[in-house]
Formats: C-alpha cells, structure tokens, sequence
C-alpha cells in the first residue's frame, strides 16, 4: 500500500440510503467500499488488506452481522479491524452476542454523522498504534534473542579458548549436531524431533564443555597421558559443567536448559555403558547427548590438540565408524556417515 | 428548496436532515426520492392484517431506520412504537398507531413525488 492509498472503510447494510448516509460522513477521508449483506461483506474483507473498519449492519439476508463476526473470529480478522455494529435495533441480548464476538463499540440508528467520525477516527488511530507497537515489540524480542544467543557463545568460547579450542569448534559442534540429528530423524522415524527442538538442541549443546572451567591448566593441557587421577578429575567436568549451569538458568530459555544440563552430564556416556558421570546405556542415553557426543569425538579428531596432529576427515571417520573411539548406537554411526562422513572436507 | 420547506411544515426536522447529509441538499433530495419504493415494498399493514407478525416487524424496524435517517420525524416516531408494540404482541395498538400515521406518511410522499416532475 502506497503512501497515497487511502484507507478503506467497509460499509455494510441492506438498505442504500444508510450506507449512503454513512458513506457521506467518511468520504472525505476514507475510500468507501459497500455490501450489501453479510457474505458481500467478508469477500471483500478478506481479499482487501486496506480495510481499516467495517461498519456493520446486525439485520440483514442472506448473512447477518453477528455471522459476520462469528467469520471474522474465525479468521481472526477481528484482531485487527475494529468492527462498529450501526443499528436501530435495541435487542440487548443480541448486541451483546456481538459484544463478545470481539465488536468494538454499537452506534445507534439513526446516527449523528459529525460524532461518529470522531468515535471511529479515534479507534482506527488506536488499532494502528496498537500494530506499530506490536511490530516494534516484534522486533526488539528478535533483538533480544539474538543477543542472548552471542552471550552464550561468548561464554562457551571464553571455556573452550583454555585448552586451545578456537571459536569454530563451539559453532562445529553447534552445527554438526543440527545436521547429524536431521539424517538422523529422516532415517529413523523413531528418534522424530521437530525441528524447533533441534534449534534448541543445536543452541544447547554450545554448553557442552562448559565445566572444563573448573579443571586446573596442567590437565587440560598436559600434552602427554593423563594418570589415572587426573582422568578422574577430568571427567569431573561434566558433573561441574551442570552445577554451574545450575548457577545461570536465566540464560537459557527452560527447554534449551534442559537440553544444555542433559547434554552436559551426558555427552560422555558410551552406548555400551561404559561411559561417565552415570554409567548410562543404550537408549538410556538422550538422543541429542548420543548426538553431541560423537560429533564432539569427530571435532576432537579433526582438529590439533597439544597430544596431537589434527587427522583428516576420512581418516576421523573411518576411526569413528570402526569402533576405535568408543562404542556408539549403530544407527548414529549409519546417521553419522550419512549426514558427515560422506561430505567431502569443508 | 420547496420540497425541503414543505417537508419542515409537514413536520420533517430538516436541518438535522442536512446536517446528516453533510448539508449536501441534492443528495438528501435524491435519498428522500428512494422512500416511495422503500415504504411500498415494506408496508406493515398488510401483513397484520395477514396476521404474519414477523415480517411486519421486520417491516416496521427496517422504516423505522430509514425514517430516522431522513429525519422523517413524525414518522420515525410512529415505526419506533410500532415496532415496540408489535414486538410486544400488542398488535391492536401497533395497527391504530399504523392507521394514525399512514395519512401523514401519504402526505409526505405526495410532496416528494410531486417535486420529482
């Protein structure tokens, strides 16, 4: 709609003269569309999105008013027009039957043109200050969130710089997640995830190794093999990484937390329950930990660390699907191989 | 205008009419010229005289609306009670006050008719 398109006001009534009268009143501010009766009415509703107010007859064939709202409910176009019922009937029940379908205000028959223009000038000016502020609202939230997600990138990335992970390992795993959880929900109906919770899952997992906080520099980076008392320390993080994000669930929308905390205490589970914090097995494990899981295995593989040369794609793949790196569910691995293993190296 | 005059005599609130109208006379006049068809195809009195009391109040609200638009006073007036009294199903009063207006309504569309040659 152009700066230059007027606004429309839709007038329906069965009987000329009083859309006439009513036309009259508007006409100089307004473009004017008529119908006759209910059912004219709502074909022009729906198809013209200059509408900004219906100005509705109750008693009329083919369609009444209060159908008329009963449509625009329906539609939720009521939402958005303010309907002004203009009759001469008093039938009180009826006119709040149309109060509670959503009509703005009841303007009696006969009317007084110049106090009209005035009721209904003022509600169209509330309506579209009411939609500029929604849009506005609209906007900032999707500010918020965006800045809420580079917030628990920061933090993640802040971790992981410790033991020489670059920024791109917490976006990898993000990512890889999201892709191999994909694969895996079209090959294997049964681990079916919507794709909102993926989003969430692949936000989520950015906190994997978030309690690698708490473990001292001389393990984290200790460029040869961890005794067996450093490896237990080491595995504290994943216990550590829940208790500190116990410390901050206002970062995290409640679903993403859930999966933060799950994925967290989980992502070193094995399939065949060898793994730690809980020894879990199987499906015991949450998918979306199963998930992180191996793509952490895979993104530990392909990039350098202090106790080694980062091993190229096929070979991190071949390694993973061989069972050399731990035990993992035999679809995840068909999944894996799918979704990752048979990209060629980015 | 004549017609406008006479109408005032007749009882006609004119100005509140105009005012309406947005003092456009010409349209007022044209919107009076439709009130012949509208009072013909709505004639109340014989459908209580048909006993079919729904379509007369239909009728009777339906002119009560245009009337009332016009500025038709006395006639506004009349419909109004009408329709109250035939919703009320006193139908013996709604055809007297019928009967009493019908003579002034006549009047005034007499006039308009007379100002279209």
């Amino acid at each position: 709609m152009s700066k230059d398109d007027k606004n429309v006001i839709l007038i329906v009534d069965d009987i000329e003269i009083n859309r006439v009268i009513l036309a009259e009143t508007f006409r100089e501010n307004y473009d004017i569309l008529e119908a006759e009766n209910g059912e004219e009415a709502l074909k022009i509703i729906d198809s013209d999105e200059r509408v900004v107010a219906v100005l509705l007859d109750l008693l009329m064939p083919v369609m009444s008013g209060i159908d008329v709202l009963r449509e625009m409910n329906k539609s939720g176009k009521i939402n958005n027009i303010p309907v002004f019922i203009v009759t001469a009937a008093n039938d009180d029940p009826m006119l709040m039957d149309a109060y509670n379908l959503g009509a703005t205000d009841i303007i009696s028959k006969p009317i007084m043109p110049d106090f009209i223009k005035c009721r209904i000038n003022n509600v169209i000016e509330l309506y579209r200050h009411r939609y500029d502020l929604e849009s506005l609202l609209e906007e900032k939230v999707d500010k918020l969130n965006l800045i809420n997600q580079s917030m628990i990138e920061t933090l993640a990335n802040i971790i992981e710089f410790r033991d020489g992970e670059s920024g791109e390992h917490v976006k990898r795993i993000s990512s890889l997640s999201k892709k191999l959880l994909i694969k895996l929900c079209k090959m294997y109906p049964e681990y079916y995830l919507p794709k909102a919770e993926i989003d969430k899952i692949s936000s989520a997992s950015i906190l994997h190794d978030v309690g690698k906080i708490a473990i001292p520099d001389s393990i984290l980076n200790k460029p040869g093999r961890l005794t067996k008392e450093e490896f237990e320390i080491m595995k504290s993080h994943s216990v550590k990484g829940c208790e500190i994000l116990s410390h901050i669930p206002n970062l995290l929308d409640e679903d993403t937390y859930k999966y933060s905390y799950d994925i967290c205490r989980h992502h070193h589970e094995r399939w065949d329950g060898k793994g730690y914090p809980d020894g879990l097995a199987g499906d015991e494990i949450s998918i979306w930990a199963q998930a992180v899981s191996i793509v952490d295995v895979y993104d530990a593989l392909i990039s350098p660390r202090v106790y080694k040369a980062p091993f190229p794609h096929d070979v991190a793949v071949k390694m993973i699907y061989n069972g050399e790196c731990g035990t993992f569910n035999p679809k995840i691995l068909e999944a894996f191989n799918e979704a990752i293993g048979k990209e060629s190296e980015s | 205008m004549d017609l406008i005059n006479e109408l005032e005599a007749l009882g006609v609130n004119t100005q509140e009419a105009l005012r309406r109208f947005s003092g456009n006379s010409a349209l007022y006049v044209k919107m009076l010229g439709k009130l012949t068809a509208a009072a013909n195809d709505l004639e109340v009195m014989p459908c209580i005289e048909k006993e079919d009391y729904e379509t007369a109040v239909t009728n009777a609200h339906t002119l009560k609306g245009v009337t009332g638009n016009l500025s038709l006073t006395p006639l506004y007036n009349a419909y109004t009670d009408i329709t109250n009294l035939l919703r009320e199903q006193k139908y013996g009063d709604a055809k007297s006050v019928l009967e009493k207006i019908l003579p002034v309504q006549s009047d005034i569309l007499e006039c308009i008719e007379k100002s279209k040659s």
